[in-house]
């Protein structure tokens, strides 16, 4: 669907590229995209961190000497590698038979490198979307709409290097960008190695930021915790 | 192998939960969000305990007593009001790995190991979180899969075992790490009495090798007369009763139950005793009293008819706390003296 889109958008202008990139350039991104983004998305294991502490399935956890934290950054982790590995066989395959346009395959492992990066920072931020069900009733409500407003930020809709200015230098220093935009825009060719750094570095002070932000909260919730469950 | 006094202490130890009354409807729904009625619920008391190395504690109590609430404290799964408390020389609310490693606790009502696998694969998963060496984990759970008779379910799928299978399992999995307090919540809730039996004797066996420090609750008193040193009872969160069960026994009214069969029933009602009337027509005649009033109940049946048949029993354990609780329960509801 996004290829016919993007196909259309570059058609229309009667030109042969749009924004400064060809109409090859546009399918790749919306190809590789797609997989990036479903990989850098987390509904499955927020919504069992969200259903552990509502139900008290959590008191299996705090009354053991392991992280509730790690323990599921564990399962996430290795439910995504595996994921990922599966996954990326198809637009690779994709990529270097029938659409044989602008990836630069040899740039793939670094561009998986900084989706794994940004893989931690997914997990901070479900984490502490979780605790909030010590405080409320239901919190899903809360995971769609993160989700859905990543959707935009991460750049899987379109490339964020359409956005004006200075919207697009605010978006590229978050460090949702580097879910999709960057990584692909990289092994597509729109980015470079510097877009990559600055990537790297806006994730590191995410996860500072967002694991400061989990760290009270799931202090604050199991002091309120009521051992739900038990 | 555990030498400590005063394993557990506990000094005013204090929760109360504070929710809040949502009246029916959406209206009052939309209005919960300015306006709400908070409700402060005491579910333990101020609570001063010491509980030696090695003590088997029947905690029981009716529901809402303030049973599990204590339990949650001691193990650390909640933050106390008020006081403080003290498990092998940690606050167990500051979760430190090493005081978690120490202990365990039994949910009857909650599965604690990985519903999808078999519980070899969640014990080699705990042996990685206790820190236990491989080996060694394995041969402790081959033990106590023996001495509970399930060796061979181990490798099926957890969530295709019984209620009382899985019960199994689940003491195989807070066992493994020779914890040195154990809390059971009501372990052998919802099995059927040949489950209960074996893990009853499982329990008494476990403890005369290992003699870890255990607070047990539950509603069936055949745990806790069985298993318990010592007997607290609670009653709307607090401790009214702190000793052994013979104790306990020896101090409340002596009780008996009298049956008696008549010959030939009244034709109308008769008084035996205080308050006690035997109806007309009645052919069997039962009643709990206290053991001074059997003797004169007796002679007053006698003269109003033959007996075809006569038992007289001591009240069973469960009748005792039954009585007293609800005795406790009255007094604290209406503000009368409490048993001290």
């Amino acid at each position: 669907m996004e290829t016919t889109i993007w196909s259309a958008i570059v058609t229309s202008t009667g030109q042969e590229s749009f924004g400064g990139f060809p109409r090859e350039s546009y399918i790749a991104y919306a190809l590789w995209g797609a997989f990036f983004g479903r990989i850098g998305s987390n509904w499955m294991y927020e919504y069992r961190m969200i259903e552990e502490i509502e139900t008290g399935s959590v008191n299996g956890v705090l009354v053991r000497p392991i992280s509730f934290f790690e323990y599921y950054l564990s399962q996430f982790m290795g439910y995504k590698l595996l994921t990922t590995f599966i996954s990326f066989l198809v637009p690779i395959f994709i990529t270097l038979t029938v659409a044989n346009g602008p990836t630069i395959h040899a740039r793939l492992p670094l561009a998986c490198a900084v989706l794994i990066l940004y893989l931690f920072l997914v997990h901070t931020i479900s984490f502490s979307v979780a605790t909030l069900s010590f405080f409320l009733t239901r919190v899903h409500g809360f995971t769609v709409a993160k989700n859905i407003g990543l959707t935009i930020l991460t750049g899987e809709l379109f490339p964020l290097d359409l956005v004006p200015e200075p919207y697009r230098t605010w978006l590229l220093w978050l460090p949702f960008s580097n879910s999709v935009f960057v990584p692909v825009g990289y092994l597509t060719g729109r980015l470079g190695i510097e877009d990559v750094a600055r990537g790297v570095l806006s994730i590191f002070m995410g996860l500072a930021f967002f694991g400061m932000i989990a760290a009270v909260a799931w202090r604050a919730g199991c002091r309120r915790y009521s051992g739900t469950g038990a | 192998m555990n030498s400590y006094e005063n394993v557990i202490e506990t000094v005013d130890l204090t929760r109360v939960f504070l929710t809040y009354r949502k009246a029916e409807g959406i209206w009052n729904s939309i209005r919960g969000f300015w306006h709400r009625e908070y409700v402060r619920k005491v579910a333990l008391q101020p609570t001063t305990l010491r509980i030696e190395g090695g003590e088997i504690i029947g905690l029981v109590g009716a529901n809402g007593a303030g049973k599990t609430t204590l339990l949650k404290l001691l193990s650390g799964l909640i933050h106390p009001s008020g006081g403080d408390a003290r498990v092998l020389g940690y606050r167990p609310w500051e979760r430190k790995p090493d005081f978690l490693r120490r202990i365990s606790i039994l949910l009857g009502q909650k599965n604690q190991l990985w519903w999808d696998i078999p519980p070899a694969d969640s014990y080699d998963l705990l042996a990685r979180i206790y820190d236990l060496d491989e080996k060694e984990a394995r041969n402790r759970v081959t033990e106590l899969a023996e001495l509970l008779q399930c060796r061979d379910l181990l490798h099926v799928q957890l969530r295709r075992l019984s209620l009382g299978e899985r019960m199994k399992m689940e003491i195989i999995g807070s066992l493994l790490h020779r914890p040195s307090v154990l809390f059971l919540d009501e372990p052998t809730i919802g099995l059927d009495i040949v489950a209960q039996t074996n893990i009853r004797e499982f329990l008494a066996e476990y403890v005369k090798r290992e003699r870890p420090t255990i607070i047990l609750t539950s509603h069936y008193m055949d745990d806790i007369s069985k298993l318990s040193d010592r007997l607290l009872l609670i009653s709307k969160g607090a401790i009214v009763y702190d000793g052994t069960v013979p104790d306990f026994m020896n101090s409340v009214e002596h009780v008996q139950r009298l049956t008696a069969v008549l010959e030939r029933p009244p034709e109308s009602p008769r008084e035996l005793a205080s308050g006690l009337v035997l109806s007309p027509g009645t052919e069997m005649f039962t009643a709990e009293l206290p053991a001074t009033q059997i003797a004169p109940t007796l002679q007053k049946l006698m003269e109003i008819s033959p007996l075809k048949d006569l038992k007289i029993e001591e009240a069973d354990f469960e009748d005792v706390i039954r009585k007293f609780l609800e005795k406790e329960s009255r007094l604290r509801a209406t503000g009368g003296p409490i048993a001290t």
